[in-house]
């Protein structure tokens, strides 16, 4: 009770403040507020005022002379017949230098227990790029991940998804990217913490600190044990702290996000309690307008990139459901994790069939590593089809073509686990980050039975083959 | 519709001429299982406590334009139309003695087994504010469960938060209990709760765990499947407001909450009472919620103590990708997968070694644990899944690599085996797994 008087009573109204209507109806979302002053729009900020704390709103519907708004935390104590106060046009969050090494919750305010004083804010709406504003080029960005560079390469400006049900590794993927990728890359980040857990959150703060990297990072948190309205909002105003450093600080900026699932969740329960019409699966119905309003802001300038990270999560281990599509058509490209790879302890637990890229192109990669991606394809779709049959006549009933197959595409799959940075505490073993020179001759070598004689259990969580021999 | 305005104004003016506070009370207008709606109470707060009468007693769960929803929590007479509904002034609020210790009880503060009322009852907020992000620090330190299979391969912390999921009868609780057992001695206050467990297993439990002497530092908070669905719904936010007032004074606090998929299944009955829009499964949209809050507030905390939780979930047909499963999956820091194939064929604990996690893994373990837990837990998986491909090769045929890998991967099953109520030490474990490489050299 005490953070959320403290959080909610940071943002105390300055001034003569002007009297709005009363409190007519109260859930644990969302107030009513019979207007007796409608001058008052969508997104403005209003509050109520308790003995003990202030409540704050964000307006998200007016009908006549009544307008609903979504709390910002907790609503017990408010009740029928309470002052509303209107507050200010919207969330705004700082837009300037100071926000490198800061942390934010969802509407704008530091919570690492420092203050920012006296710096420029922005709304964290409003920010649309024109067609023209647009650059869709960018050289190719390596992550060291063999899995990911191999099936999944992306270049700077690339929006990557990383789609996964639950406890299948998005978390680590996401955090051996941030390790291999912004710390190699050194240019400035964003993390968005959506709906995740808190400990996580803590965790990337502390590691931060000691990379010595936080004055490079700027982050937003909206976590799970925070309200619907917290959860949407982190989303925005992350977004905002993006564009201020390509917009403002013309520079390429990483966009981390985990996970952007889970502001399509929490708009739906704002929705619901709106007593807006669902969906299927209970979604909001203005499910795509979100979706696009979010990620058309996910964009590169001539100014700046931001080339983008997004966890997804998948609930119920459905690929179709209509949130995971609708936020996969925005992608240039995914990598799909897979319960079925992490039951086998290989990680990362990626489904190399359904994970994709835009660059997966002859004329952008090469005619090599083109090949070796539909050939090692072929190998491994084969070996699955090859499984069924082992399992039921044995292994010794496969023709010698078929029987090379079945064991290099084992080798193969074994190959694309690999030992990470970040996953050190689990493993045992020390991370990898493996050129993709060595991850094509590696896979090269593997498909064209070079590589026969030596056990399949040789190549599980290694980096380089062939380059660890010499 | 026009005879009940009618009669609410008489009421209303009848009040009003009787000197009684119009704006503290109000009048039952429906009744709907354990929902009212009520007229009136035109200032009551959300939250507030509310009673019929000596009828029943309540808590406002929504104030709506022209009425007030009251959900009931407790029920002790028939509740009718026009019945007078009074506000407190004062918020729901959970009761509970600090000397609960030893004793099963409800979120009231009634001692369940005797029925009375606890003494020197404190009162605690239902639910509180998430604790920032701040207040929180590293989970590092073990709570050793006494399993190897756990202790080793897939080691919880204090301040973990680790699930507890698989079908009927594969054991879920057992582990609970043996988990409490385990924490004798080693200065952890645990916290049981039972939401949905019949009154009979609580019993039982009760008397496990009094047996082995766990009770002593035990406190066991039951609603029973006849209470109203609001208590069973706010049961396991009470426990968690139990261990952060314990947490606060820096205890460890071990909360087990058996079992979440029947929370989730209260919450959707309360939620489509409430004319709700339904979600997925007809779920409440913000059931995520409903779990992930009360989950975060597992947690190391910066003052020392910490709130480790063991949410149990149960399953249908060994299936772990339902909506209520993956949604507790995504909240927690790992879950233990238990397999009724591998209770059947006597493999107890039953845990499936290939769908469990602990997303903490060594950071949780002493260094000699961490040192040999890892590579076993690889081991093992390599073997599990090269049995299910050659499972119809000739052994005879094999490479001396993968007949290795078969021997020894059987030995580890075997050494995972282990009888209920039968912890054992972190030593001992790892007097076992250097058996298994010793026994291989020789």
């Amino acid at each position: 009770m005490e953070n959320n008087m403290n959080m909610q009573g940071g943002l105390a109204p300055r001034g003569t403040a002007r009297r709005l209507g009363k409190l007519i109806a109260v859930s644990s979302l969302k107030v009513e507020i019979f207007l007796e002053d409608t001058n008052v729009g969508i997104r403005d900020l209003v509050y109520a005022q308790a003995e003990d704390r202030i409540y704050q709103f964000e307006v998200a519907e007016i009908n006549g002379s009544v307008a609903s708004a979504i709390c910002f935390g907790m609503t017990n104590g408010l009740r029928r017949g309470m002052d509303v106060y209107w507050l200010s046009e919207g969330i705004r969050v700082a837009y300037d230098q100071a926000i490198l090494g800061h942390v934010f919750n969802s509407y704008g305010q530091t919570i690492d227990g420092t203050q920012l004083e006296q710096v420029n804010t922005r709304s964290i709406y409003e920010r649309n790029l024109s067609m023209d504003e647009i650059e869709i080029d960018g050289d190719i960005l390596w992550t060291g991940i063999k899995v990911l560079d191999f099936f999944a390469p992306m270049r700077k400006g690339f929006k990557m998804g990383l789609l996964g049900g639950a406890g299948v590794g998005k978390t680590v993927l996401i955090k051996e990217l941030i390790h291999n990728v912004y710390q190699g890359l050194g240019s400035n980040s964003v993390f968005v913490g959506v709906g995740e857990r808190s400990r996580e959150g803590r965790d990337l703060y502390d590691e931060m600190v000691e990379a010595d990297l936080l004055d490079k990072i700027s982050m937003a948190f909206g976590q799970m044990g925070d309200n619907a309205m917290s959860r949407s909002r982190a989303m925005y105003t992350g977004l905002t702290l993006a564009e201020y450093l390509r917009d403002e600080k013309k520079q390429d900026v990483l966009l981390f996000i985990d996970n952007i699932y889970r502001m399509v969740q929490a708009n739906a329960e704002i929705s619901t309690e709106l007593a807006r019409m669902p969906i299927d699966n209970g979604y909001s119905p203005a499910l795509l307008t979100e979706i696009s309003e979010v990620e058309e802001r996910i964009n590169s300038t001539a100014d700046g990139s931001i080339t983008s990270f997004q966890a997804i999560f998948i609930p119920a281990d459905d690929i179709n459901d209509g949130a995971v599509h609708a936020i996969s058509q925005h992608l240039d490209g995914q990598v799909v994790l897979d319960r079925k790879v992490a039951e086998k302890g290989l990680y990362p637990a990626i489904n190399v069939f359904a994970t994709q890229s835009r660059i997966i192109d002859p004329e952008i990669l090469g005619q090599r590593h083109f090949h070796l991606v539909e050939e090692a394809l072929r190998c491994l779709s084969r070996y699955e089809e090859l499984e069924q049959i082992v399992a039921v006549l044995g292994i010794d009933e496969l023709s010698q073509e078929d029987h090379d197959t079945f064991f290099r595409a084992r080798k193969l799959r074994n190959y694309f686990s690999q030992p990470m940075y970040v996953a050190e505490q689990y493993t045992g073993i020390p991370g990898q980050f493996v050129a993709i020179g060595d991850v094509l001759d590696d896979v090269e070598a593997i498909l064209d039975g070079r590589l026969d004689d030596v056990d399949e259990g040789d190549f599980t969580y290694i980096g380089a083959y062939l380059k660890g021999l010499h | 519709m026009n005879s009940t305005i009618d009669t609410v104004l008489e009421q209303k003016i009848a009040d009003i001429k009787k000197g009684a506070n119009a704006f503290a009370t109000g009048h039952v207008r429906l009744v709907r299982e354990y929902i009212l709606e009520v007229t009136g109470l035109e200032g009551a707060a959300y939250f507030e406590r509310v009673t019929v009468g000596d009828k029943a007693e309540g808590y406002i769960d929504a104030i709506r334009q022209d009425c007030v929803l009251v959900a009931l929590t407790r029920v002790t007479g028939k509740v009718h139309i026009g019945d007078q509904v009074v506000a407190t002034g004062r918020e729901y609020t959970v009761q509970y003695s600090p000397n609960s210790l030893g004793h099963v009880i409800d979120l009231s503060g009634m001692d369940r087994l005797v029925g009375k009322r606890m003494d020197e009852l404190k009162e605690l907020p239902l639910e509180t504010a998430p604790i920032p992000i701040m207040d929180r620090t590293t989970v590092n330190r073990p709570l050793l469960t006494g399993i190897t299979g756990i202790d080793l391969m897939y080691p919880i912390g204090r301040g973990q938060r680790q699930l507890i999921i698989g079908d009927k009868k594969t054991g879920k609780t057992q582990i609970t209990l043996d988990t409490i057992c385990n924490q004798a001695g080693a200065n952890v206050l645990c916290i049981y709760v039972a939401v949905g467990k019949t009154k009979k297993e609580i019993k039982d439990i009760y008397s496990q765990l009094l047996a082995r002497g766990a009770m002593v530092y035990t406190v066991i908070v039951a609603a029973f499947n006849d209470d109203p669905a609001p208590v069973l719904r706010n049961t396991p936010y009470a426990a968690l407001s139990i261990a952060r007032y314990y947490l606060e004074q820096r205890y460890d606090v071990l909360v087990a909450i058996d079992d979440l998929k029947r929370h989730a299944d209260v919450c959707r009955e309360l939620a489509l009472l409430m004319g709700k829009t339904p979600g997925r499964d007809a779920y409440p949209p913000d059931i995520f919620y409903s779990h992930s809050r009360m989950l975060e507030l597992g947690c190391q905390h910066k003052n020392g103590g910490s709130i480790t939780i063991l949410p149990i979930c149960e399953t249908k047909g060994g299936d772990i990708t339902d909506y209520i499963s993956t949604n507790i999956i995504s909240i927690t820091d790992g879950q233990i997968v238990l397999s009724a194939k591998n209770f059947e064929k006597g493999q107890k604990p039953a845990i499936n070694y290939g769908l469990s996690v602990s997303r903490l893994g060594g950071a949780v373990q002493s260094p000699a644990m961490k040192k040999a837990g890892p590579p076993l837990r690889r081991e093992l998986l390599a073997y599990l899944e090269q049995r299910e491909v050659f499972e119809l090769a000739n052994a005879d045929e094999m490479g001396e690599n993968l007949r290795r890998t078969m021997r020894r991967g059987a030995k580890i099953l075997q050494m995972l085996c282990q009888p209920k109520f039968a912890g054992r030490t972190p030593d001992q474990m790892l007097a076992a797994a250097s058996q298994i490489q010793q026994g291989e050299r020789e």
